[in-house]
């Protein structure tokens, strides 16, 4: 699969000092689902803020799509990586939801028939169509942060990048969004997805990047991050139960680890039957 | 059992909106007492919360009616300042809540308003501080914290008021799993110390480990109350309401619907290691 993000060195330091990335070396293909995850501070938005130029390097490099982002534009690197905020108020800015979708679209020039088209594909997509006149700031948390999603969608960017979509949202609202994510990645899409949310991460990535005080702890299969407990310990990180009840259970269980409800309740049945 | 707070007959329906946020609302929360309340977005969980501090319907003006008591006093015939003297409230949003240039003077401003002493401000900073983690944070600009750590300075700020009821309006929801766990941990601390403790939250496994009892609600109402362990292993109902029930839980409910004998469901991991071993030695 082609190589997208690489990132080389990356130290990423803030005025004031305070060093969120402190040697970054990672690379993202084509069609992956990533999880990021890490404590609180240890460096997850700062790193994704780097894809689409948001940031910069303090040292290091970034390449998006071989092209070093010191030397692109944010308007241009946006097109490829569309990134969804962790707070949705930072990206929300129209008077209805129609605008606010349309915004991105307009922006790229696109023909105002086509944009019409694609708002009314996302609204649909993100079930929102019955809000597109609605003022943004009457929406709830959740909602918003669904519109935020969506108008990242409508410029169609190739990489999307969602930091925390859970915050505010109930599970049922989380678990759709994070399907609809999973519907783009088999499209071929890639998801890169900022979370704390360890059963979401189970169910639905493939790969899992674990920060720690600005360094890469953990990178691997989702089924092995998941089980190396310790090793999450120390990044403040813990599993699912469905892993640590597997885990304590491996003994007396066959088959690969699970990561889904089903799977190990498949594995307690078949070993009830034994 | 005395009660911390108690809510009669509330209805209330926010100005300008088409449908009441809470209908015909009746509870008692008794003090010491740990409630978790769950439901969906939009079932009124928050305005439920702002009900028992008098913002609904003191600052936040709708339709209500009903009656409140917190900590003795009856919400309409008193200020919020004076009822949040007794109630600490952490809101969802830690930003709305955040006002000051460093995580110390946002502490202190709670206390100072309260006109006390220096030293017992400084106590008061340094004990919060404690309880959430956050000590080496003390002179640090709010906006340069990650979502998480602001959510610990809004219980901090909260818990330098000694509040004698603390309402926490999903606390946990930017932190990582260990930081929500040291929360929960750290309200069962307050929950020891004879504090009442209210709290909105998704996460059912904590809430089935710290929590006594359990509210669900869901468009407005109160649709179920009782012990933590029957409203948890309830998985049908919660799944109704598109609430995530305890793993430990949802993976009996699988089990069982396929035909396996189970007598008791497990809401921890600790209690499905220990069925789920029987049951598959033959116990």
């Amino acid at each position: 699969m082609e190589e997208i993000i690489r990132v080389e060195g990356l130290w990423h330091v803030y005025p004031g000092g305070v060093e969120a990335l402190r040697g970054v070396d990672l690379t993202i293909k084509q069609g992956e689902f990533i999880a990021i995850i890490g404590q609180n501070g240890s460096g997850k938005t700062t790193l994704v803020k780097h894809f689409n130029g948001l940031l910069k390097p303090t040292r290091g490099k970034v390449y998006v799509y071989g092209i070093d982002t010191t030397k692109a534009s944010t308007y241009e690197l946006s097109r490829k990586v569309g990134y969804v905020f962790q707070n949705p108020d930072h990206q929300i800015y129209s008077d209805s939801v129609y605008d606010e979708v349309a915004f991105g679209p307009r922006n790229l020039g696109f023909p105002e028939d086509e944009i019409k088209e694609i708002v009314k594909h996302v609204l649909e997509e993100l079930e929102l169509s019955e809000y597109v006149e609605t003022p943004p700031f009457m929406l709830g948390k959740g909602l918003r942060q669904r519109l935020a999603v969506a108008s990242i969608l409508a410029m169609k960017p190739e990489v999307l990048v969602v930091d925390e979509p859970t915050t505010g949202q109930d599970w049922k609202e989380c678990v759709k969004l994070v399907e609809f994510m999973d519907r783009l990645n088999k499209e071929g899409h890639t998801i890169i997805m900022v979370t704390h949310n360890m059963k979401l991460v189970s169910m639905f990535a493939k790969r899992v990047i674990v920060m720690k005080d600005g360094r890469i702890l953990l990178d691997g299969p989702t089924e092995e991050v998941m089980y190396n407990i310790e090793t999450l310990r120390e990044a403040y990180i813990k599993p699912p139960d469905v892993v640590l009840i597997d885990y304590r259970l491996r003994n007396l269980l066959d088959g690969k680890p699970s990561l889904r409800v089903e799977d190990l309740a498949e594995k307690i049945y078949q070993a009830c039957k034994r | 059992m005395e009660p911390a707070i108690e809510i009669r007959n509330v209805t209330f329906k926010y100005r300008r909106a088409e449908k009441p946020s809470l209908i015909n609302i009746n509870l008692t929360v008794y003090r010491g007492e740990f409630i978790g309340i769950i439901g969906p977005t939009g079932a009124g969980k928050t305005t439920l919360c702002l009900t028992m501090v008098g913002i609904v319907p003191n600052i936040l003006k709708g339709d209500f009616t009903g009656e409140v008591v917190t900590a003795g006093m009856k919400t309409t015939e008193h200020e919020v300042s004076e009822i949040s003297q007794k109630v600490g409230m952490t809101m969802q949003d830690p930003e709305s809540q955040l006002l000051m240039p460093d995580v110390e003077r946002e502490i202190a401003f709670g206390p100072e308003n309260l006109g006390l002493p220096r030293d017992e401000i400084r106590r008061r900073i340094d004990y919060a501080l404690k309880v959430v983690g956050l000590e080496e944070f003390r002179s640090r600009h709010p906006f340069l914290m990650s979502g998480g750590q602001k959510q610990k300075v809004a219980v901090a700020s909260s818990l330098a008021m000694l509040p004698e009821i603390m309402i926490l309006d999903e606390p946990t929801s930017e932190l990582d799993p260990i930081g929500t766990e040291e929360v929960f941990k750290t309200v069962r601390k307050l929950k020891a110390e004879g504090k009442t403790i209210v709290m909105v939250e998704h996460k059912t496994e904590l809430l089935s480990v710290f929590s006594d009892r359990i509210i669900v609600m869901n468009e407005g109402r109160i649709i179920e109350s009782g012990p933590t362990r029957k409203i948890l292993s309830d998985v049908e109902l919660l799944k109704k309401i598109g609430v995530d029930p305890p793993q430990a839980t949802q993976i009996a409910y699988l089990l069982k619907k396929r035909g396996i004998n189970l007598d008791k469901f497990p809401l921890t991991v600790d209690e499905a290691v220990e069925i789920f071993s029987e049951i598959v030695k033959g116990e």
